[in-house]
């Protein structure tokens, strides 16, 4: 499947988000999955842009995003645990996850957190 | 033997208090595993009984007792001038002491493995026939006990059902114990102030399943789906605007909504790490999956409330994702980790989502039940989907002033009139007789697969699911 039409269909519900930040995230990441398998390269780079994205809306760090797009930003948060599931190795799923407490953890305790997309790039030489 | 005064106070001239969870309390306090609980009325009209706790069936009752012995019937004890020794506001309750002759005034219970034997829709009740007043009962407990368990930290009831249980919570205390604390502390409150464990319990009985059983990675990952589990419940509170989640305050009540959003976060993403390093792709898959459904569910919930009540057909798509779709991955993800075959895994997954919804629709009943402990009408109120809801609005005698007053702001009165609508509709009925018709689908589907034993568990564990007086 062309990397286009993988994520035409990954972005089911999530399609207003792609002129909103989160195609040039996408294209962002794609230059950092060249060492994965070719067919997984797009499903990686939109699950790290996704949860770039997801973060954002939810208002991470900042002000709570309003309850719809809490929800949508979750919604981002899970499909790329799922595309994580199906394309990355275990080590890569753990370092996403990992990134996430850290941000996380960090808008909890009110202190100031690694970029997003720092953490998203060093995740994906995990092994 | 141990032995206690249970005191209450009644509200009402006839009134079933039910008293099945503060006798539950009472053995779990004695640690009495395995004997008799005697209860004894102290007064001669409070009566006792053991019967369904369903708010109708209790509006017959009383019509019952009120036919065979009417207030002022002519009693020739409320003929005071014929007595002695009267006190000076002796009350005229011929009635009432006529209706405790038809009750009973005592009553044993039994208990087996440390809980009381009920059967599916028994409850106990002390009948009020002369209230409100202050009453006592007298309770004795004897049999073989073991050490006391505290209260608080006590393991909830489907946690305890099934050897094993005990790892799960010491998985999630070593793992609240790592976290750093502003991220713990809400997780750790919501965590101990109970939960049902319905579905850790349902991944470590499915761990069992196939050939490969290891109870420590069960644990695991039973444990992580509890915390994926109370991660959505943290979130979902800001988005429904909850204060109180079992008792305690939510997370964005407490701490405020930016909390709130970091905690979901930081456990939706630690649990899925703790999946991923359990090293089944099938089992990371199968979680994210079901995480997946649970989020678009939210969103379909949520923009459903602007067509509230909604019918069942969306009522549905929206339920099997945010509460069976866990409830089908639990119970394929623990068969998967004990590499169960394909046929099992499958109609695992089919079992947990007939059992998911039957249980979400016996959850919505709750909302209608006085004693259930929660605030009558907080769905309502809340504008949360509920079946209930649905069957009433879509009832032809009280269906047209139910959509009137959804429509309309809800107040005290309104939340209390509609609820008082959903009673008298049979709607209540008509989704208990739904959850009960899925349950024993699911029960079916248990007969297809070889289950070496698991069978009557998983049963016992699909009934109590529906049954939330037990």
């Amino acid at each position: 499947m062309s990397a286009v039409n993988v994520v035409t269909r990954e972005l089911e519900r999530l399609e207003s988000l792609w002129e909103d930040g989160l195609s040039d995230a996408y294209r962002s990441y794609l230059e950092a999955v060249g060492h994965f398998e070719i067919d997984d390269q797009p499903r990686l780079a939109l699950a790290a842009a996704l949860i770039e994205v997801g973060l954002r809306l939810q208002g991470l760090g900042g002000r709570a995003a309003a309850a719809p797009t809490l929800l949508m930003g979750d919604l981002c948060l899970a499909r790329s645990s799922r595309l994580l599931a199906d394309a990355a190795p275990q080590a890569v799923q753990v370092a996403f996850a990992r990134a996430i407490e850290e941000m996380s953890s960090a808008a909890a305790s009110e202190r100031s957190a690694p970029l997003t997309r720092d953490l998203l790039l060093r995740a994906f030489e995990a092994r | 033997m141990v032995g206690r005064r249970f005191r209450f106070e009644s509200r009402h001239p006839t009134e079933f208090v039910d008293i099945t969870d503060r006798l539950r309390e009472e053995v779990q306090r004695a640690g009495l595993r395995t004997g008799r609980v005697h209860l004894q009325s102290l007064h001669t009209t409070l009566g006792l009984a053991i019967n369904e706790n369903e708010p109708l069936l209790l509006r017959d009752f009383e019509s019952l007792l009120e036919r065979l012995a009417p207030v002022g019937a002519g009693y020739q004890h409320d003929d005071f001038t014929r007595r002695f020794d009267i006190a000076v506001d002796e009350p005229e309750n011929g009635h009432a002491h006529c209706r405790q002759l038809l009750l009973t005034g005592f009553a044993t219970l039994l208990v087996e493995d440390g809980e009381l034997v009920l059967g599916r829709w028994q409850s106990v009740f002390a009948v009020e026939l002369d209230g409100p007043r202050q009453r006592q009962l007298a309770i004795q407990l004897d049999g073989d006990f073991s050490p006391p368990r505290s209260l608080g930290r006590s393991a909830p009831p489907a946690k305890r059902a099934q050897p094993g249980g005990d790892l799960v919570e010491l998985e999630l205390s070593r793992q609240l114990l790592v976290d750093p604390e502003p991220v713990a502390a809400p997780m750790r409150r919501l965590v101990e102030a109970g939960g049902k464990r319905l579905r850790p319990t349902l991944v470590q009985l499915t761990a069992g399943v196939g050939p490969r059983t290891e109870p420590l990675r069960a644990a695991a990952l039973a444990a992580a789906v509890e915390l994926l589990h109370n991660a959505t419940l943290i979130h979902d509170d800001y988005v429904d605007e909850s204060t109180h989640r079992r008792g305690q305050p939510t997370v964005a009540a407490a701490e405020g909504p930016e909390r709130a959003v970091a905690v979901g976060d930081y456990y939706f993403a630690k649990a899925t790490r703790l999946i991923a390093e359990i090293g089944n792709r099938s089992v990371t898959s199968t979680i994210a999956e079901a995480l997946e459904a649970i989020c678009t569910s939210q969103i379909d919930d949520v923009a459903l409330r602007g067509a509230f009540p909604g019918d069942h057909n969306s009522y549905l798509r929206v339920v099997r994702g945010k509460t069976a779709a866990l409830f089908a991955a639990a119970c394929a993800s623990g068969a998967l980790l004990s590499e169960a075959s394909p046929e099992i895994v499958d109609t695992l997954r089919r079992y947990g989502d007939l059992v998911g919804v039957a249980f979400q629709m016996a959850d919505d009943m709750v909302d209608f039940s006085p004693s259930s402990g929660k605030p009558v009408g907080l769905d309502i109120r809340q504008r949360v989907l509920s079946l209930p809801l649905i069957y009433a609005a879509e009832d032809r005698e009280v269906g047209p002033e139910v959509r009137r007053l959804l429509a309309g702001a809800l107040g005290d009165a309104e939340v209390g009139r509609v609820a008082e609508l959903v009673t008298s509709s049979g709607a209540l009925e008509r989704v208990k007789g739904e959850a009960q018709a899925l349950v024993d689908a699911a029960v079916r589907e248990l007969e297809t697969i070889e289950l070496d034993g698991l069978r009557p568990i998983l049963i016992s564990l699909a009934r109590s699911a529906v049954d939330r007086t037990a």
